[in-house]
């Protein structure tokens, strides 16, 4: 069974076709993974996707304000329970 | 007169994922027609089409960049690349401004509205993806390949149904014309084989039925023909000013000498019956063209297959061309390629460059049973080698839409 980081890793290496070493908790989406603003909202929706059938969850807006590095997406699933 | 010359040749096509390989089926009558692979076809009543097959975004542009592009996007910046590969096209920070695109399509990227739609139905508008609208839009074929190459001139985008693709060629050539661009990436792309535009085509009884035998749907001029066979690809040429193209010593395929446009204004989807629209679309691209019908060796029909058009392009041609209807070589690269829609007069345009650069007129597939209505010479079953002095293309498309350009055989 995948680890959340796992499926968070193969969810940003799918949309923001980036290697798989690149997506570390650290690394910054915009200036290490090379997405802009549009990617970040489509990044969301496929996390709420790929999330879908282990908790009711949805990334607000001004959630995804707050993601800006990977960790912060691990931080917003774990407050959803999800870790 | 700033003269206008075809340096590079792409193409993604049913019959080619190269220009050189589609020109080498296209003259060897194959065809592009089958199955339909994409989707579920069980309830419907046309089960086939032209599919572009093998196609891989990656080999022509980055991942990242093909998943914010619709494939109608896709098929335009491949052929493209490969059109300015072939011309060796290389641009100087100062020649950008100069650079423009001309990429003409139908529909756009209708597949993408119908896939977005099923989204915000089913899954709610949070799920509605934000790449939608600038994927879809049918100017992101023309902005997809300036951004690739780097073209900060005009980025043209014309809609004209099926006539579409050759109004990049006359925009190209005005371009060049005006002083306002001295290279011109043009062509015609499309991309909508969904369910939804092959139910409304065959519901409009516009699509061949012949599904038992996909190779021979496709039959223009032929007594039997039953529609046409729906397709999908892009052609783009590289267009250029005869100083620049000589100035860098470039391969010259043919020159483009422009081409003429009318409207029906008489229907939606039926061409005028007396063919004269159509007429004085070829009538005008041959006066801007300064040539009469005795210098024309080709014609790269519209024949869609329909038994409407067919007829009616036809007369048009006797209409337009007179004692020369009988004398000039004519054929319908959809018997092989199918209608590749807003792509379809791009086509088109390259059949014509590609029978003047190598005297050779491409067959018409299919023709078995002449039908009294079309009496003209299309070039049955076999490809022809002959002198080709210039070859016109035509386009026609709903709405009325008519359209030709005409190319020459490139001397000094």
């Amino acid at each position: 069974m995948a680890t959340v980081f796992e499926r968070v890793r193969d969810t940003i290496v799918k949309q923001l076709k980036v290697t798989p070493a690149e997506v570390t908790p650290e690394a910054s989406l915009i200036d290490d993974l090379r997405a802009d603003s549009l990617d970040i909202v489509d990044l969301t929706i496929a996390i709420e996707e790929e999330f879908a059938e282990d908790a009711e969850f949805e990334i607000r807006d001004e959630d995804a304000e707050n993601i800006r590095r990977v960790q912060d997406i691990l931080d917003f699933l774990a407050q959803q329970g999800l870790s | 007169m700033t003269r206008a010359l075809v340096t590079g040749l792409g193409a993604i096509t049913p019959i080619g994922l190269t220009a050189p390989e589609f020109w080498a089926n296209l003259v060897a009558g194959i065809s592009g027609a089958g199955p339909i692979t994409r989707f579920d076809t069980s309830d419907m009543p046309v089960k086939i089409a032209a599919e572009v097959r093998g196609f891989e975004p990656g080999n022509h542009m980055d991942a990242k960049g093909a998943r914010r592009m619709s494939r109608f996007a896709q098929f335009a910046v491949a052929a493209a690349r490969l059109a300015a590969d072939d011309a060796k096209l290389e641009l100087t920070d100062a020649e950008r401004p100069r650079a423009a695109s001309s990429i003409a399509t139908g529909a756009g990227g209708v597949t993408d509205t119908m896939d977005e739609m099923e989204v915000l139905l089913n899954r709610g508008p949070a799920r509605v993806s934000p790449f939608y609208v600038p994927t879809m839009a049918p100017n992101m074929g023309a902005c997809q390949v300036s951004m690739h190459l780097g073209l900060r001139g005009p980025a043209l985008a014309s809609v004209a149904a099926c006539a579409s693709g050759l109004y990049s060629y006359i925009e190209a050539k005005q371009l060049i014309e005006l002083g306002i661009a001295d290279v011109v990436v043009a062509g015609g792309t499309e991309a909508a084989l969904h369910r939804l535009p092959i139910a409304a085509l065959a519901n409009m009884k516009a699509l061949s039925r012949r599904n038992d035998e996909p190779e021979r749907a496709s039959r223009p001029f032929d007594k039997d023909r039953d529609g046409f066979v729906f397709g999908e690809g892009a052609v783009v040429m590289v267009i250029e000013s005869e100083a620049r193209a000589k100035a860098r010593g470039a391969r010259v395929y043919a020159e483009l000498l422009g081409g003429g446009l009318s409207c029906d204004a008489f229907h939606i989807t039926a061409p005028l019956e007396d063919g004269s629209g159509a007429a004085q679309a070829m009538t005008e691209a041959m006066r801007i063209a300064g040539l009469t019908p005795a210098d024309i060796d080709y014609i790269a029909a519209h024949g869609t297959g329909t038994p409407l058009n067919d007829a009616a392009e036809t007369i048009a041609i006797k209409g337009a061309f007179g004692d020369d209807a009988r004398r000039v070589a004519i054929s319908s690269p959809k018997s092989m390629v199918g209608h590749l829609l807003g792509a379809a007069g791009a086509v088109g345009a390259l059949a014509a460059v590609m029978a003047c650069y190598t005297d050779t007129v491409p067959p018409t597939i299919n023709l078995e049973t002449p039908d009294p209505d079309c009496d003209l010479d299309y070039t049955p079953l076999k490809a022809r080698s002959m002198t080709v002095r210039a070859a016109a293309a035509n386009g026609f498309g709903f709405g009325g839409q008519n359209g030709s350009v005409i190319f020459r055989k490139y001397s000094e």
